[in-house]
């Protein structure tokens, strides 16, 4: 039934002009470099990404995009579930444009769904940054304190 | 020997850093899926009771299949007729089934089996899949990674058959079994502050590696202090020593250098 409510709240959803512009992951399950290395590596691969900036002191990895490019967040989490390890923290910067966000509101973002939780009603503008909270996105001990269900393909739960 | 491994632990105790790309034992973890590793491992072992050193070069190629699987194979070579001649070979699998990952830290586990064929002489009671007997192993591995600090413990069940060429396994059916077990921890010493892929990492190493035959209850310990530097993430060299502690089988070669030299390519498939 949840399901059915959430299909025709992404009907009504608000579609906007926003776009995501960079993703910054970290990686958990790793020390040395050359495992992180593994990782950089990896997420160069990937045909929507223009660069990754590793910073192996906090296995963090700052993505930018190809301008025009179709961005996969499933992808780039597959790419460091396959170099190994796990994706501890996805936060993806998205450039708003006065944008009204309610909790569990969903918002369309190019080809996106997100869902604000955990959300004040405010209205986004300028470069915010937003987390990924779903199963993958976020580290094992995190994720057994959220429950959400599955969502369709390219939907995501996400926190400010 | 106890000043040996005094030393080993005191190198290990002085940093609070490490690694678990250990020597004589794979951890849990698995490389990259997607990518191929070529390594060449040199043993150079003090044979027993004479002056010669018998010298093993073991070429071998891994393969990161999938997240969880990885599969290698080994050639050995080895010097006992007085020139170097290959004798067999064995491919390896790992599957890691558990994963449990947070920042700087994990717990893994893994099951691995080998099969070796070998078409030398058996002239030991030791059972070793490695260059030696034709057989298999199979068994588990844990891994645990705190920090830079990694400990890793295996344990496993080998049966040794005849060896090819008409060589036979010499000491019996009954004594052709036994378990092998080990404990490794690692250290990453260098660099203190990781700045970029191109810095060396230098990890000092301890393992512990024994076997006990089901049949007659004969035993070895060895204990290897290790060195390995990784050089601009991608390649890595291991120095250590093999030196048996305790034990009544029979071995003819069990102390002596070992020398890895290992490449990396990542994301080939």
């Amino acid at each position: 039934m949840k399901l059915v409510f959430l299909f025709f709240a992404i009907i009504l959803s608000a579609v906007t002009e926003a776009q995501v512009t960079s993703v910054s992951l970290q990686a958990s399950g790793l020390t040395c470099s050359m495992c992180s290395n593994s990782i950089n590596k990896a997420l160069k691969t990937l045909d929507f990404v223009l660069n990754v900036d590793a910073d192996i002191k906090t296995y963090t990895f700052e993505i930018s995009f190809k301008p025009g490019c179709d961005i996969d967040f499933d992808m780039i989490r597959k790419k460091v579930e396959k170099a190994g390890f796990a994706v501890s923290s996805f936060v993806a910067t998205v450039h708003f444009n006065n944008i009204q966000v309610k909790n569990n509101k969903p918002i369309i973002i190019q080809d996106k769904t997100f869902l604000f939780v955990k959300t004040k009603d405010l209205i986004l503008s300028g470069e915010k940054r937003i987390k990924i909270i779903d199963k993958g996105f976020v580290s094992q001990k995190e994720n057994k304190k959220n429950s959400f269900l599955a969502l369709p393909p390219q939907t995501y739960h996400v926190s400010l | 020997m106890r000043n040996l491994l005094f030393a080993g632990m005191f190198l290990l105790s002085i940093s609070c850093k490490g690694q678990e790309l250990f020597s004589m034992t794979e951890p849990a973890s698995n490389m990259a899926s997607g990518s191929i590793a070529f390594r060449i491992d040199n043993s150079i072992m003090d044979e027993r009771n004479t002056l010669r050193t018998n010298y093993h070069l073991i070429p071998g190629i891994r393969v990161g299949v999938s997240k969880k699987l990885m599969i290698s194979g080994n050639i050995f070579f080895n010097n006992r007729t007085e020139q170097l001649k290959g004798e067999g070979g064995n491919i390896y699998a790992k599957y890691r089934f558990l994963s449990n990952d947070a920042v700087q830290k994990h717990f893994r586990m893994a099951a691995f089996g080998t099969m070796s064929f070998n078409n030398s002489d058996i002239h030991q009671e030791e059972i070793n899949m490695y260059g030696h007997n034709t057989g298999f192993e199979a068994g588990i591995v844990a891994t645990k990674l705190l920090h830079k600090v990694a400990l890793s413990s295996s344990i496993s069940f080998t049966k040794a058959m005849d060896n090819g060429d008409g060589n036979k396994f010499l000491y019996g059916l009954n004594n052709s079994k036994a378990i092998n077990y080990s404990f490794s921890i690692g250290k990453l010493m260098l660099p203190k502050v990781y700045d970029n892929y191109r810095q060396t990492n230098v990890n000092l190493m301890l393992e512990t590696v024994g076997q006990v035959n089901t049949g007659s209850g004969k035993y070895s310990l060895d204990v290897i202090p290790l060195l390995q530097l990784i050089f601009n993430s991608e390649s890595r060299i291991d120095i250590g020593y093999r030196k048996q502690i305790t034990g009544n089988l029979l071995r003819t070669a069990p102390n002596g250098f070992f020398i890895r030299i290992e490449h990396n390519f990542f994301n080939l498939f």
